[in-house]
């Protein structure tokens, strides 16, 4: 399984509130700046991502959403 | 300029706006709310044309404006009423109320309570923003107890749990948006009520308390909710007064057939 963080800088608001909420720390601030003049977040740790879909669930603005792709079955 | 973007979130398909982002503060509690209602939908599978969303005034009234299903913005202090005359053409659709202090505490508050002793099937998700003054500094109905406005105008707030149960709600919660999870599954019951049920959402509003350290900025806030709620399942409604410097208590109050 392969988690990936998909996030729409345009409609972030730089809230922060998915970087707080993030337990694995797979999220931080960038440099950026969008058009509206706030900094969105950028994925800085991607194999740490447990796919909770915490950030999509508490993200006011519907700017950050996580996507799992199958990558190889997995045998137990 | 409006930049096109590629990609589009899951929950796009129920959100009226182009991709720009929502006229709410960053990190409003409206926003989340409005995020776990999409969820809940999106998870039991109903249709959109199925729900009918009313909304009033203010920060809350532009929820309406910001869903893609039968959605509708009315005047303050007539939520209640035009929700319950929604339900009364739409008798299939379930018909959800997103209010604030002003759409029914202000003034329709005899709306409220004729609606509910009517048990009308509609669903109340009121987002209480605690704010402690308006308009030329006069208190609103859910400026905390001991907390004065500008003019040293105090208010014995309501308690909006105590005012639904003793109406008759079937069902009726309180939550913060901290506790998005929570309010999807109670979202989630209250959907399939018969009846009156009001879920309100304690959210204080970030421009209003932005003076307060404890509560300035979105994500300290999600800090604030953590420390400052306690859950307790079925306690008495008339315990549920918001004071500062209290904490506040959430849950899930009443759940009748
Ligand atoms: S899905 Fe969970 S672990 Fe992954 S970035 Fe979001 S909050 Fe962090
Ligand atoms: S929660 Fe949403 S709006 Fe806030 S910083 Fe993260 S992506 Fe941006
Ligand atoms: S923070 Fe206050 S003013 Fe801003 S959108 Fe929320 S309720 Fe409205």
């Amino acid at each position: 399984m392969k988690a990936e963080v998909h996030i729409i800088n345009e409609r972030c608001k730089g809230c922060n509130i998915c970087i707080e909420i993030c337990q694995a720390s797979v999220l931080e601030i960038s440099e950026e700046i969008n058009s509206n003049g706030y900094h969105p977040p950028v994925v800085k740790n991607i194999e740490a991502c447990i796919n909770c879909g915490m950030c999509e669930m508490f993200c006011p603005d519907f700017a950050i959403w996580v996507t799992v792709t199958k990558e190889a079955e997995v045998n137990i | 300029m409006v930049k096109n973007i590629e990609k589009s979130h899951p929950a796009d398909c129920f959100l009226r706006a182009d991709p720009v982002s929502s006229v709410w503060c960053p990190g409003c509690g409206i926003g989340t709310v409005i995020n776990t209602f999409i969820q809940t939908v999106e998870k039991l599978n109903i249709d959109l044309n199925e729900i009918c969303v009313v909304s009033g005034i203010g920060c809350t009234g532009k929820v309406a404006e910001y869903l893609k299903f039968k959605s509708f913005q009315v005047n303050d202090g007539e939520v209640i009423k035009y929700a319950a005359k929604v339900k009364s053409e739409n008798s299939d659709s379930k018909v959800v109320v997103f209010s604030n202090n002003a759409d029914f505490l202000v003034s329709g508050a005899e709306d409220f309570i004729e609606i509910g002793k009517n048990d009308v099937n509609i669903l109340v998700i009121h987002i209480n923003n605690i704010i402690y003054t308006i308009t030329e500094n006069r208190a609103i109905p859910t400026t905390p107890f001991m907390r004065a406005s500008i003019n040293k105008d105090f208010e014995l707030p309501f308690n909006i749990p105590h005012l639904a149960k003793s109406c008759g709600a079937r069902y009726v919660a309180r939550w913060t948006p901290l506790h998005a999870g929570w309010l999807m599954y109670s979202i989630i019951d209250a959907f399939y009520k018969k009846g009156f049920s009001v879920i309100e959402v304690i959210s204080p509003c970030l421009m209003y308390y932005a003076s307060n350290d404890r509560m300035a900025d979105a994500a300290g806030r999600m800090k604030f909710y953590d420390t400052n709620s306690v859950i307790k399942q079925d306690e008495f409604t008339e315990n549920l007064d918001i004071r500062i410097n209290n904490k506040i208590i959430i849950g899930k109050f009443v759940d009748k057939k």
